[in-house]
């Protein structure tokens, strides 16, 4: 019988290349007569430049060409591309490769240095004359949205690029018929992706045959090579874009374009020599895109037993110089504000601000922490004014099991109406309670209070907007030798899908996940694809895989049927074998039916439609998926240091059916490491000029695994209704609601000092200011 | 970053006056100052090396001068740019007889950008207080030779944000 791949915990194919260090990033590509790049950034968060001399940098021993704006064609450094638009974006402004005239953030780039080596172009960077002249910036959030501030482009009226609001119901009549009200600031500050492999860009031309190679560490390299053909003029087949492997995207390395990836690609034609450019971890904390920056005024009116009537949330978001990405972060934290409760009114409003500061787009979550701290935030808050267990006004305002779809009645980031398609919210609630012991948790907290112990419990919901289109596609090839190769365009930054997606492969075709080759983000592999992002990888591009599988399988049977005598109805494909249902005897190896696929000779059977056992397959969604969860943890805090550390981290997980359980909870663990960061340690500072203040890991903290819980994952399968593999995405769930836990975690822990969190993240000083401001209050 | 002292120097306020604005004595006391030309009255082409925390650099820039009142007040403003980015001062100097010495106010607001402000950040009201410090220590031992020690107080700088 045929062994079940789906759902099997595999361990990765990909490990024992990348732990034996034979895995490729961009940095590992070496050719011959490499040239090394290094960009000059501005110092100044807004000046123009008077004057930019590279004269002395171009005599610098070593250095092959210095590149400054004057020096670029006009197709090479237009503003660069405007990539998601929306109808309520009154201004979509994008930066140029080298900025020609303004610089709007501490980082941008205004001259590019090629030279014999890293060193020597570095060296360069220092001979490179810039007159500024320095122009008030627009620093903190707040003062930027504000009339009269400095702006951040000359040709906008202020610095508000966006205003939109959406609405559910009648929500002033909902909030002036309410018995309670509860109003509150909450506000949540930058933060940085921080993969531990930076950008960088490796490209080489062929003059003879008009070809570009290029190395990328990006997230979409099928864009970036449709991009690159456009600028440069050349057919798209004429570019290769490959990411290789990948240190960790997250959102970031889903940009097209950055500077550097049109730079690199540029001089290596102009100078005949492959160039490479890697960022280094000063420069990504200027020069990679950032997030996190919302102020929310938020309110709930509830009724008396806890019910919601209504939420509002007015807020800013701050977007940075530049908003190539438009406004798909804001719009994800307003609809993934509603989580899964009942709203029977909503009003979210928001103003998108220009600052002096580097570009927001996407960062893992983008915007749904937001969204869900600010909606558990409010609960918290109604639950305590009310007298209510904060567990049961959740329960008493989820959306019940059988009201699926739901729609929410939002226009999601995909522009499609924001439709729930399946879930089980109450069963999750109960099983993340189970674990982490919710019943007995008052007494244990007496306890520990008793022994002058401060430790708080937590819990925060979530709904997780996942597997969005527009579409993704992959190709199946079942070989003579009897392995099968996949190719998708979706590239892979560590998420595992050599293995996820060989057993959806396999399933089908009856061999073994080792034997399915995956590869991903290599153009001239497969040349149609949008990208990883937005949890869509396993959703989208995995039903592709699993649908060019089950065609490969049907062709297999086909031809199968011919070799052995049988009807293909009767073909059962297993062990890497085909063979005539319950007569295993008599069989033939997979490889040799692909063999037989591809006569030499003869005629061959027009049922075949064509030759060999392949298949390709696109999946476009017509909406996403939305899985959801709900995570608990125990925390204590020592009052006399700020420090917090964790007792118990418990995940309860549903994103339909579950590929790989090992790789599921992965991505969970990291997403939790990530939150945690987010929540309690990482803070990027800038000051009232918007120079940023931490760029290293000295000044901004990342969590180390010291500093992380060991965290406890349950799944429930709710499977999706909207694809045939009922599954779902997961790439963001364990980010999502740690800022909103962990806030509801400390103030438990800290009630007796009547400690309200309503700014993350938080950190051990700043914590400790909290406790002392409450203490010397008290 | 705002920085402000006051130092006791043992010389009568004409002489610290005198010493403050002659550009030798700046030359000579203040730290890392490589080259300092006159451009014209009271403003000068300036080049400075300094170390901020690992970052070190060398920064090219101007003085000047302004505000003039003599035996009393001036204004200095200083702007340098370089490899490891660019810093813009603003400083004044106010004196006050006190005894037979002279009571120095001065006050300054500092503003970094680039490496210094992204590496150095930390470190930056520290070492701008020290290198504060060296200065006037400098000017103190300008004067030791006419007035004894007993008189000399040791330069107290307070700085912070």
């Amino acid at each position: 019988m045929s062994t079940r791949y789906l759902g099997a915990r595999i361990p990765r194919n990909e490990d024992p290349r990348l732990l034996t260090g034979h895995g490729l990033f961009v940095d590992d590509v070496r050719l011959p007569g490499l040239a090394h790049a290094a960009v000059l950034r501005s110092p100044h968060a807004h000046a123009r430049l008077r004057r930019v001399d590279v004269r002395r940098a171009r005599e610098a021993p070593g250095v092959l060409a210095v590149y400054t704006a004057a020096d670029l064609p006009a197709s090479v450094n237009g503003p660069l591309p405007k990539l998601i638009p929306h109808p309520a974006l009154a201004h979509h402004k994008t930066q140029y490769a080298l900025a020609p005239e303004i610089v709007r953030y501490a980082g941008e780039a205004i001259a590019f240095v090629v030279a014999e080596t890293r060193y020597a172009a570095e060296d360069a960077l220092d001979l490179i004359e810039v007159d500024y002249e320095p122009r008030p910036a627009a620093a903190a959030l707040e003062a930027a949205a504000a009339p009269g501030a400095p702006r951040v482009h000359d040709d906008m009226p202020s610095n508000v690029c966006a205003r939109y609001t959406q609405r559910v119901g009648n929500v002033d009549a909902a909030f002036a018929a309410a018995p309670h009200r509860f109003a509150q600031r909450l506000v949540l500050d930058r933060g940085t992706a921080s993969p531990i492999e930076t950008r960088g860009v490796a490209a080489i031309w062929d003059e003879r045959t008009g070809r570009f190679d290029i190395w990328d560490s990006t997230q979409a390299p099928i864009p970036i090579r449709n991009g690159l053909a456009r600028i440069f003029g050349l057919l798209q087949e004429s570019v290769r874009v490959v990411a290789p492997d990948v240190g960790g995207g997250f959102g970031p390395k889903v940009m097209m374009f950055y500077p550097e990836e049109i730079l690199v690609p540029f001089a290596a034609m102009r100078l005949r020599r492959p160039v490479k450019w890697i960022e280094d971890r000063r420069e990504h904390f200027v020069a990679t895109n950032q997030e996190r920056e919302q102020i929310h005024d938020a309110e709930i009116a509830v009724d008396e037993d806890g019910r919601i009537l209504g939420v509002r949330t007015v807020f800013l978001y701050d977007a940075g110089a530049y908003n190539p990405y438009g406004l798909i972060v804001p719009i994800v934290a307003s609809t993934t504000l509603p989580g899964p409760y009942r709203l029977p009114a909503y009003h979210c409003e928001f103003q998108a601000v220009f600052t002096n500061k580097t570009s927001v787009s996407p960062y893992r979550g983008a915007g749904r922490p937001h969204g869900v701290f600010v909606m558990e935030r409010l609960l918290d808050r109604a639950a305590r004014e009310l007298g209510l267990d904060r567990a049961e006004i959740r329960r008493r305002n989820l959306i019940p099991p059988e009201a699926f779809p739901y729609d929410v009645g939002l226009i999601y980031q995909d522009q499609a109406p924001l439709r729930y398609d399946s879930g089980n919210y109450p069963a999750c609630l109960d099983r993340a309670l189970d674990m982490i012991g919710y019943k007995d948790w008052p007494a244990r907290q007496r306890v520990l209070r008793a022994e002058g112990r401060y430790a708080g419990l937590g819990i925060a919901l979530y709904v997780e907007g996942t597997g969005i289109g527009p579409y993704e596609g992959a190709r199946v090839t079942v070989e003579p030798s009897g392995r099968v190769a996949v190719a998708t365009g979706v590239g892979t930054q560590g998420q595992g899908h050599a293995t996820s997606f060989a057993q959806l492969a396999a399933e089908p075709l009856g061999v073994a996940p080792r034997d399915v080759i995956v590869h991903t983000g290599d153009t001239s592999l497969f040349g149609w694809g949008t990208g990883t992002f937005a949890s869509r990888a396993a959703t989208v591009a995995g039903n592709a895989v699993a649908l060019a599988a089950k065609a490969v399988r049907e062709k297999a049977q086909l031809v199968a049927a011919g070799m052995l005598e049988a009807p293909a109805a009767e073909i059962e494909l297993a062990n890497g074998t085909a063979f005539v249902r319950g007569v295993p005897a008599k069989s033939v190896p997979l490889g040799d039916v692909a063999l037989a696929a591809n006569p030499l000779r003869f005629a061959m059977p027009a049922e075949w439609d064509g030759p060999g056992l392949e298949a390709i397959r696109y999946f476009a969604p017509p909406q996403g998926t939305f899985a959801n969860g709900v995570h608990a943890c125990i925390v204590e805090i020592d009052v006399e240091t700020g420090e917090l550390r964790f007792h118990r981290y418990a995940v309860v997980h549903d994103c339909g059916r579950v590929i790989n359980p090992t790789i599921l909870e992965g991505q969970i663990h990291g997403g939790v490491a990530q939150g945690v960061g987010g929540a309690f340690f990482e803070q990027l500072v800038y000051d009232e000029q918007a120079q940023p203040l931490s760029t290293t890991f000295m000044d901004y903290l990342l969590p180390t695994a010291a500093d992380l819980p060991a965290i406890e994952v349950d799944h429930l399968e709710t499977p999706s209704p909207l694809n045939a593999l009922g599954v779902k995405g997961a790439g963001e769930a364990g980010v999502i609601p740690v800022p909103a836990v962990l806030a509801q975690a400390i103030d438990d822990a800290l009630a007796p000092l009547g400690i309200r969190v309503a700014a993350m993240p938080l950190n051990p000083s700043r914590l400790y200011d909290l406790i002392s401001d409450a203490r010397r209050s008290a | 970053m705002k920085l402000d002292g006051t130092n006791s120097l043992p010389a009568p306020v004409d002489t610290v006056w005198k010493t403050i604005n002659d550009p030798e004595a700046l030359r000579r006391c203040t730290p890392g100052l490589k080259e300092l030309k006159a451009t014209g009255p009271d403003s000068y082409q300036a080049t400075l090396s300094i170390g901020i925390a690992a970052v070190k650099g060398t920064y090219a820039g101007t003085l000047k001068i302004t505000d003039k009142q003599p035996n009393k007040h001036y204004k200095i403003v200083l702007e340098g740019t370089g490899g490891a980015g660019f810093m813009k001062g603003e400083g004044t100097v106010d004196l006050e007889p006190q005894g037979d010495g002279t009571l120095l106010r001065w006050a300054g607001d500092i503003q970094v950008g680039g490496l210094i402000a992204g590496v150095g950040q930390r470190m930056l009201g520290g070492v701008g207080k020290m290198l504060i410090g060296q200065f006037f220590k400098c000017l103190e031992q300008q004067f030791g030779a006419s007035s004894p020690a007993e008189g000399a107080s040791p330069s107290r700088g307070q700085g912070g944000r």
